[in-house]
């Protein structure tokens, strides 16, 4: 029996919102997860069967974290940690200071590139290779080589490495906003007698703007959220959050489920509303001028 | 006073003047640009990659003192690694996981793609939350996976509610289970990046051919296979390549959740690089193993460079006529 069209379309409706709630619900388990767990009281960390909803929410673990408040002061987890306070400082010195060095200094790259191609389309092909071969490979003589320097463990370390290997993306992804911004602007600022710099600053640059800001951001997340080179090449001075969080296992007292839930809440929800806000961005972050509107 | 002496000179010359002092100005530019690059290149790479090939033909350990005073050891390190089957395994072990876990990525990032990327009720919502796990730092990702996965954990009791049965996945601490846990997560994690890249090329698909095909009577099947897909075919690949290199280089989930094992069986290239020098402290062998492997993945990556510009190019040239019609 053929099923007619407006009952086809039910039909295909149906399944679509089907699937689309069961990956919902997949994404938002964990999630939810998380955020429970920050709010449960040290009982509930384990128990079976699993605590769902705290029967006593509480508020403590977010106070042990990020406050001086403990009621935990004389176990040895408390003891070794830092107070994130610090860690969240070492990481917006360092994300912000790199994305700032990466966006600023790739889109002076990428204006030359787009309209005076002072890099080949080869070039800029090879540019990419600083992302994408693992920084793992280097990682162990560059530490050494820091060490030496006495970079090992400070900002300007890490800011470099930061800096080097978000540059590809930064290019990139400003190089495709600009390439939007017509020649013709240009041409017409400087017939009317506007110095090249001025016809960046005042022209070009107010064009870009929000492509500025979204590559800022997207570059933002990636250095916020990096775990590897942080763990390496710091060690005690400059550990930023991630590093901080995995100092939350591995003590006499097992894992804190909790306080390890509360950090992480912390330290996701700037990159969450980063994200949320660029979203109509991100794809060209990782396209390389590939995917065209 | 300069433009008045300029007036001066005849039209022609004048303007072949300007373009080359416009041309002077854009070397200058250029180099000015790149010199700071290169300078930052050669001043941190150059000694890290001497450092690395130092370490790898002198037999050097924390141990023992001053890297400088290292004994010569030729290629006997090289011969150590190359005939390691730890690290052969590694590789595979990588492959599998990148292959596993790229595979996984596209087919549900392609198939909510495809299902979303026309407009309907609820896709703003649908579409920020399934960005979400993108926008989440790795290793609370894998924290999280670890307060769910504990064998009497939640995820076994909403599992053993949806089926009815008594569900018990060992997801920690079985051997055989642990690189698939790993590889579960990662593709939880990365579902949005394939998403957004496929969802972005299925809007950007010229509108023209679509229509006149179904004008033509094809059905909803033979458009997607027969137009689409090949119009999508550079997209897809982009997706599909990055996504592989980045699972190769995965670290914070493996390592924060396993640490390699239980026993070896998550230790892929980077976790075995990682022991290696950080757990053994085998500076040399870690040296040269990251040689090896590093000329491996340049080998992977100068391949996806290829392809990318290939598709890249073939793209360039669909839409040049219309770029050309703006540039005017």
């Amino acid at each position: 029996m053929a099923m007619s069209r407006a009952r086809k379309k039910t039909v295909f409706e149906v399944g679509r919102y089907t699937i689309l709630v069961i990956w919902l619900l997949i994404v938002a388990f964990p999630m939810f997860w998380v955020i429970s767990t920050s709010f449960k009281p040290d009982h509930e960390w384990f128990a079976w069967p699993p605590v769902y909803w705290s029967q006593e929410p509480t508020l403590n673990n977010y106070l042990n974290v990020w406050t001086d408040y403990s009621e935990y002061e004389d176990t040895q987890y408390i003891k070794s940690l830092q107070k994130p306070w610090i860690a969240l400082r070492n990481s917006l010195i360092i994300s912000l200071t790199s994305t700032f060095l990466a966006v600023g200094f790739g889109a002076i790259l990428a204006y030359g590139v787009s309209r005076y191609r002072i890099l080949s389309e080869t070039r800029m092909f090879q540019l990419l290779m600083l992302r994408m071969v693992p920084p793992i490979v280097v990682v162990a003589p560059l530490s050494l080589y820091y060490s030496t320097l006495g970079l090992l463990d400070t900002v300007i370390g890490l800011v470099i490495v930061y800096f080097l290997t978000t540059l590809p993306y930064a290019v990139w992804m400003t190089k495709s906003f600009i390439d939007e911004v017509p020649r013709e602007v240009e041409q017409a600022a400087m017939i009317l007698g506007a110095s090249r710099w001025r016809t960046i600053w005042e022209v070009v640059l107010p064009l870009v703007r929000s492509g500025l800001v979204a590559t800022f951001l997207f570059i933002l997340i990636l250095t916020w959220s990096e775990y590897l080179l942080a763990l390496i090449l710091s060690k005690t001075e400059v550990v930023t959050l991630p590093v901080e969080l995995s100092k939350y296992e591995g003590s006499t007292e097992g894992r804190v489920y909790g306080r390890q839930a509360a950090l992480a809440v912390g330290v996701t929800i700037p990159l969450v509303i980063i994200g949320v806000f660029i979203r109509k961005h991100l794809a060209r972050g990782f396209s390389f001028g590939m995917v065209r509107r | 006073m300069a433009t008045e002496a300029a007036a001066a000179i005849p039209g022609e010359i004048r303007a072949g003047k300007r373009e080359m002092t416009q041309a002077r100005a854009v070397r200058r530019f250029k180099w000015s640009v790149l010199s700071v690059f290169i300078a930052l290149m050669v001043g941190v790479l150059g000694p890290v990659l001497f450092l690395q090939l130092y370490f790898s033909f002198h037999d050097f350990s924390i141990y023992l003192g001053s890297w400088w005073d290292a004994e010569f050891a030729g290629l006997e390190i090289f011969e150590e690694v190359v005939t390691d089957p730890r690290l052969g395994i590694a590789i595979v072990r990588s492959v599998l996981f990148a292959a596993g876990s790229t595979l996984g990525c596209f087919v549900i990032g392609f198939g909510l793609a495809l299902l979303m990327y026309r407009p309907f009720r609820g896709q703003a919502l649908f579409y920020i939350v399934f960005i979400l796990p993108m926008l989440t730092v790795p290793i609370v990702i894998a924290y999280t996976g670890e307060m769910l996965l504990y064998q009497k954990g939640p995820l076994n009791d909403v599992l053993s509610w949806i089926s009815g049965q008594d569900v018990n996945v060992i997801w920690l601490a079985n051997a055989r289970m642990a690189l698939t846990t790993v590889m579960l997560l990662e593709i939880w994690n990365w579902v949005p990046f394939s998403f957004i890249i496929m969802i972005a090329g299925l809007a950007s698909l010229p509108k023209e051919p679509q229509e006149a095909a179904q004008i033509l009577g094809a059905s909803k099947w033979r458009i997607f296979l027969e137009i689409q897909l090949p119009l999508l075919r550079p997209v897809i690949i982009l997706a599909i390549i990055l996504r592989f290199l980045e699972a190769m280089a995965e670290f914070p989930k493996a390592w924060s959740l396993f640490q390699g094992g239980p026993g070896s069986a998550t230790e892929t290239i980077p976790i075995y690089l990682y022991i290696t020098t950080w757990q053994y402290f085998e500076v040399s062998k870690g040296a040269a193993m990251s040689y090896v492997v590093m000329m491996i993945m340049i080998a992977i990556v100068l391949a996806a460079i290829y392809f990318l510009r290939r598709e890249k190019r073939a793209l360039d040239e669909m839409y040049g006529a219309a770029d050309e019609d703006r540039a005017g």
